[in-house]
C-alpha cells in the first residue's frame, strides 16, 4: 500500500496525482471497523438500531451510548471513532439550540447534517477560527428526524458528503446490511416492521448473539418525536426478530469481517 | 459656603462647555396594521421630516421581506435604512441555508434576536411585522426598540402610534363597547379603517401626513395601493 500510494498519504491537504486524497479515503475505511448502525425511514416515522460491543464481561454496557437526541426531533448514530462524534454531536446540539434561539422553529435534518458537515470538513490548515482538526473524523453519522417535510434519514461520512436515504447501514457489517434493506424496504413499511427488520438485519451481522443489552434502539415518530427503546421494550422488539416467528425470514450475505 | 445662587456668566464660566453627540434622529411616521383570517393589511404614512422640515412627502417605509412577510419602519430613518438592509441579506442567506423561504413567525422572532443584539446602542426604529403565519392566517408583530416582540392581530406604531392605537383596540378589538357580537374584521372593513384612522392622525400628528403606502398580504401575494392625506 505505501508503495502505491507513495507520499501522498500523509497530509490531509495534499491531493495525490490521481486526485485523490488518502487520508479521507482512510477515515472512511476506518468506519468499516466500527460497529453496525442501521436506519431506516418509513411514513410512520424513523428508526435507528445500532449494535454495541460489550468487550468485556466486566463492562457496563449502559454507559455505551451510540445513539443520542441533538435535538426533540433530531437523533444521530454513530459507528466509527466514538471520541470523535462527540465533538460533532456537540456541533450538532448547539446548532439546533441556535436555530430554534433566531428563529423560534426546529431546525431541519438537512440543515442539521449541513451544520455538522461544515465541521467535518474543517481539518488541515488552521485558519483564523483557531487551531483546526489535524485529521478527518474518524466517524460516519446517521441522522434521523422529523422536521416539515415528515421523517428523515441522513448518511454523513468522514468527507463531510451527507445524502438523504430510505434505509442506511453503516459500520463494520454495512455492506451484507445495505444489501438486505434494499431487499426488505418499500414505500409502505409500517414503523414496526422497519423496527423489526433492523434488528433482524443487526442480529445476521453481528458476531456476537443479539439480546437486549448488545443493541440500541431508536424510533422517532411526529407524536413522540425522540423516543429511545427501555431495556424491556428491547425485550418485546426482539421477540419478532427470531426467524421461526419472523412472517418472512431476511436472507443476508454474512460478510467476513 | 453660602446658599445664594449665583449668576451664570458663560463668558466667565470655569468650567468647560460640553459638547454632546446625539447619534439619534426622529424622523417620524406612523404605522398601522390589521390582521384577518385569511389577508393582513399594513399602511404607513410617507411623510419623512425631522422637526418642523419635512425631507420628503414619498418616502415608503415598507419593506416586502417574503412573499408573505412585510415589515413596516418608523423613527430613525438611517437605522431603518441599515435594519432593513441586514434582515434583506439575512432572508437571502436564510433561504440558501436552508432551501426555504423564511417563514413569517421565523422572520418575526430573527427581528427580535437581531434588535436585541443591539440592545445597549439600539436601532431607533418602530417595528411593526405582518404576514401570513403557516396555515394562511393574518398575523402582526409588534417590537420595542430592543427586540421585545407581541404578537396581535392590530397594531399602531411610530409617531402617532399612541393616538391610533386606543382607536383600534375600539373600533377592531371592540373594547368598552357593550351588547356587541365578536366577529372577525373583513378586508375590506380594515381597509377603510386604515385610511380614516390616518386621516385622523394626520390632523393631529405634525409628523403623519402626505399620504400612506398601503400592502395587503393574501395567499394570493401582495397587493399595494396608496391614499392621499392632507399635506400641511
Amino acid at each position: 500500500m505505501f508503495l502505491t500510494r507513495s507520499e501522498y498519504d500523509r497530509g490531509v491537504n495534499t491531493f495525490s496525482p490521481e486526485g485523490r486524497l488518502f487520508q479521507v479515503e482512510y477515515a472512511i475505511e476506518a468506519i468499516k471497523l466500527g460497529s453496525t448502525a442501521i436506519g431506516i425511514s418509513t411514513s410512520e416515522g424513523v428508526v435507528l438500531a445500532v449494535e454495541k460491543r460489550i468487550t468485556s464481561p466486566l463492562m457496563e454496557p449502559t454507559t455505551i451510548e451510540k445513539i443520542v437526541e441533538v435535538d426533540k426531533h433530531i437523533g444521530c448514530a454513530f459507528s466509527g471513532l466514538m471520541a470523535d462524534s462527540r465533538t460533532m454531536i456537540d456541533r450538532a446540539r448547539v446548532e439546533c439550540q441556535n436555530h430554534w434561539f433566531v428563529y423560534n422553529e426546529n431546525m431541519s435534518v438537512e440543515s442539521c447534517a449541513q451544520a455538522v458537515s461544515n465541521l467535518a470538513i474543517q481539518f488541515g490548515d488552521s485558519d483564523d477560527d483557531g487551531a483546526a482538526m489535524s485529521r478527518p473524523f474518524g466517524v460516519a453519522i446517521l441522522f434521523a428526524g422529523i422536521d416539515e417535510k415528515g421523517p428523515q434519514l441522513y448518511h454523513m461520512d468522514p468527507s463531510g458528503t451527507f445524502v438523504q436515504f430510505d434505509a442506511k447501514a453503516i459500520g463494520s457489517g454495512s455492506e451484507g446490511a445495505q444489501q438486505s434493506l434494499q431487499e426488505v424496504y418499500h414505500r409502505s413499511m409500517t414503523l414496526e416492521e422497519a423496527t423489526t427488520a433492523a434488528l433482524t438485519i443487526l442480529k445476521q451481522v453481528m458476531e456476537e448473539k443479539l439480546n437486549s443489552s448488545n443493541v440500541e434502539v431508536m424510533t422517532m415518530t411526529p407524536k413522540n418525536l425522540f423516543h429511545m427503546f427501555t431495556k424491556e421494550q428491547v425485550e418485546e422488539a426482539l421477540t419478532n426478530v427470531f426467524p421461526a416467528e419472523h412472517p418472512t425470514p431476511i436472507k443476508v450475505n454474512k460478510q467476513k469481517v | 459656603m453660602s446658599l445664594a445662587i449665583r449668576p451664570y456668566y458663560p463668558d466667565y464660566s470655569t468650567v468647560p462647555t460640553q459638547h454632546h453627540f446625539n447619534p439619534y434622529a426622529d424622523n417620524g411616521g406612523s404605522i398601522v396594521a390589521i390582521a384577518g383570517n385569511d389577508f393582513v393589511i399594513i399602511g404607513a404614512d410617507t411623510r419623512l421630516s425631522a422637526g418642523f422640515s419635512i425631507y420628503t412627502r414619498e418616502q415608503n417605509k415598507l419593506f416586502s421581506l417574503s412573499g408573505t412577510t412585510v415589515l413596516g419602519c418608523s423613527g430613525c430613518w438611517c437605522d431603518t435604512l441599515t435594519l432593513t438592509r441586514i434582515l434583506k441579506s439575512r432572508m437571502q442567506m436564510y433561504q440558501q441555508e436552508h432551501n426555504k423561504v423564511m417563514s413569517t413567525e421565523a422572520c418575526a422572532q430573527m427581528l427580535s434576536t437581531m434588535l436585541y443584539y443591539k440592545r445597549f446602542f439600539p436601532y431607533y426604529i418602530s417595528n411593526v411585522l405582518v404576514g401570513l403565519d403557516n396555515e394562511g392566517k393574518g398575523c402582526v408583530y409588534s417590537y420595542d426598540p430592543i427586540g421585545h416582540c407581541e404578537k396581535a392581530t392590530y397594531r399602531a406604531g411610530g409617531s402617532a402610534g399612541a393616538l391610533l392605537q386606543p382607536l383600534l383596540d375600539n373600533q377592531i378589538g371592540q373594547k368598552n363597547m357593550l351588547n356587541v357580537k365578536p366577529e372577525s374584521v373583513t378586508k375590506e372593513r380594515a381597509l377603510s379603517i386604515i385610511k380614516d384612522v390616518f386621516i385622523s392622525a394626520a390632523e393631529r400628528d405634525i409628523y403623519t401626513g402626505d399620504s400612506i403606502s398601503i400592502n395587503i398580504i393574501t395567499k394570493d401575494g401582495i397587493t399595494q395601493e396608496t391614499f392621499e392625506l392632507r399635506k400641511d
